[in-house]
């Protein structure tokens, strides 16, 4: 391909050459991090729940703190105390070849498995790896919205007669989620942003995509340039989505 | 003069001679990636060590270079070399006529070949029986040239990895169906893993190491050359070979 030269110094022409890779490393990223972003968010609202449960009379008691608070708060400290990129590679590299391995997987072994593995191997780490890690930091935004909310709120409805899960659903959720959305939005950023740390075990997103540039040229402006601006599209994209929601959400607000 | 006058005035010519004993001995940055034994890697008393290691230490005495071999991944060595944060790199690199346009190259010191690592039951006899499989290399290798070459930059069967032993991990866990790499450094890694075997494509062309410097450094290329062309003609880079590979230097061409 010819040599073609923007602004006397931004080589186009291999970016084109790439084209192809940088088009699926940018659906590659925005399906990993939609999909993280929902079941991040409905894992983040289980293991909310979980470490806020409560019961006033044994043994449910003793249940809710041992089966329920324990674990959640174990997990929740483990996920956001430890390098996502770390949690990747252990995940891709330990525990899933323990589960879905040719030789010897404990869920899936066989050719089976050796078809998973090749086909969608990377993705299925990756995108267990950042939604178990989001659900961690996404956790910690549901309970801080549940316990923003007044005492009182839950009392007038209960004595109004709603069951707890519907005084959850109805009353308490809805005005949390309100509160929740800026701290939810800015997750969901930073979800787009680590999802290009998936690239480390070969998953073809964007910054693979621009690593493979590198690694052909050992040219770096154009590629890490262009999925800058790509990315950072896709993050207005999102503060854009959020912004709406808040303005929905937040119509009755006098404020 | 008080005494802040001399305290000035003493360190600026400490300053003074510090740089002029730094400018008669300069200690040249050599970088190179750690993660690539034999070749070079870190062993447990955290030193880099390894046959390029070997030779650019016998290299340097004989040149009358002062040296220190700086760990750099392979992802941005080039990038390193172009900013000045290293002033030469040996790790590996084969010398072809792309990377000679941005960068000037020493005589060889290693003939080297492209070798193919498989599981044990695979068939694969040669480069081409592994159309439509997965093959995983080393952003930017010589593997990663070859099979751009061979099935096309932008096929998705390749995947790309950031150092030989994650792409040997892969394949062990058979992500990927193949793996493609520098002889040195893929048999040495098949050894280790008693499910692989290599597969030796006659068709590969003969490769070589060289240092690299930044272009135009004819200086430091000709003080390295002599270097070279010392230790070959002492015998001691046939002792280095002989130590790391365990079998007798093949002649290398001179230029």
């Amino acid at each position: 391909m010819e040599q073609v030269l923007w602004f006397g110094w931004f080589r186009a022409d291999i970016i084109a050459e790439y084209a192809v890779l940088f088009w699926r490393g940018l659906q590659m990223t925005m399906l990993v991090t939609l999909i993280c972003i929902v079941q991040g968010t409905a894992l983040g609202l289980a293991i909310g729940m979980a470490r806020l449960a409560e019961a006033r009379h044994a043994p449910a008691r003793q249940l809710c703190k041992f089966a329920l608070r324990w674990p959640a708060t174990v997990y929740v400290s483990f996920f956001r105390g430890t390098p996502l990129f770390v949690q990747i590679l252990l995940i891709h590299f330990a525990v899933l070849p323990l589960f879905i391995n040719p030789a010897d997987g404990l869920l899936i072994s066989g050719e089976t498995a050796r078809n998973l593995k090749q086909n969608y191997g990377a993705f299925l780490s990756g995108v267990i790896a950042l939604t178990l890690n989001a659900g961690a930091y996404i956790s910690e935004i549901f309970r801080a919205g549940i316990q923003s909310i007044d005492r009182g709120q839950v009392e007038a409805s209960r004595s109004l007669g709603l069951s707890f899960p519907r005084t959850m659903f109805h009353v308490v959720l809805p005005q949390a989620f309100r509160r929740m959305l800026p701290p939810l939005g800015n997750n969901a950023i930073s979800l787009l942003k680590d999802s290009s740390l998936i690239s480390a075990i070969g998953l073809a997103e964007l910054a693979y995509a621009a690593r493979t540039v590198a690694g052909a040229y050992s040219r770096y402006w154009e590629p890490y340039l262009t999925i800058s601006l790509m990315y950072w599209v896709l993050t207005l994209g999102l503060a854009y989505v959020v912004k709406n929601l808040e303005a929905r959400y937040g119509r009755g607000d006098t404020r | 003069m008080n005494l802040l006058h001399k305290i000035v005035a003493s360190a600026g010519l400490l300053t003074l001679a510090l740089g002029s004993v730094q400018a008669q001995n300069k200690e040249l940055v050599v970088g190179s990636s750690a993660t690539y034994r034999p070749f070079a890697y870190e062993n447990p008393a955290k030193e880099i060590v390894g046959y390029d290691v070997d030779i650019i230490k016998a290299v340097a005495q004989k040149a009358g270079l002062q040296i220190k071999v700086v760990n750099t991944p392979w992802t941005g060595i080039f990038a390193a070399l172009n900013n000045g944060d290293v002033d030469l790199v040996i790790s590996g690199v084969t010398i072809n006529d792309k990377r000679k346009q941005s960068y000037d190259f020493t005589m060889p010191y290693f003939e080297a070949r492209q070798l193919i690592a498989v599981q044990k039951d695979s068939t694969a006899k040669s480069l081409k029986d592994l159309a439509g499989k997965k093959i995983g290399v080393v952003t930017g290798s010589t593997g990663d040239d070859t099979v751009s070459r061979e099935f096309g930059k932008t096929n998705p069967d390749i995947r790309r990895f950031e150092s030989t032993p994650v792409v040997i991990s892969e394949l062990v866990n058979s992500g990927v169906d193949a793996a493609i790499g520098d002889n040195g450094v893929i048999a040495f890694r098949v050894q280790e893993h008693k499910q692989l075997k290599t597969v030796n494509d006659p068709s590969f062309p003969k490769e070589y190491f060289g240092i690299v410097v930044k272009q135009g450094n004819k200086a430091l290329l000709d003080k390295l050359n002599a270097g070279l062309s010392a230790i070959k003609a002492d015998g001691s880079y046939a002792q280095i070979y002989k130590k790391w590979f365990l079998a007798e230097a093949p002649v290398l061409p001179v230029q």
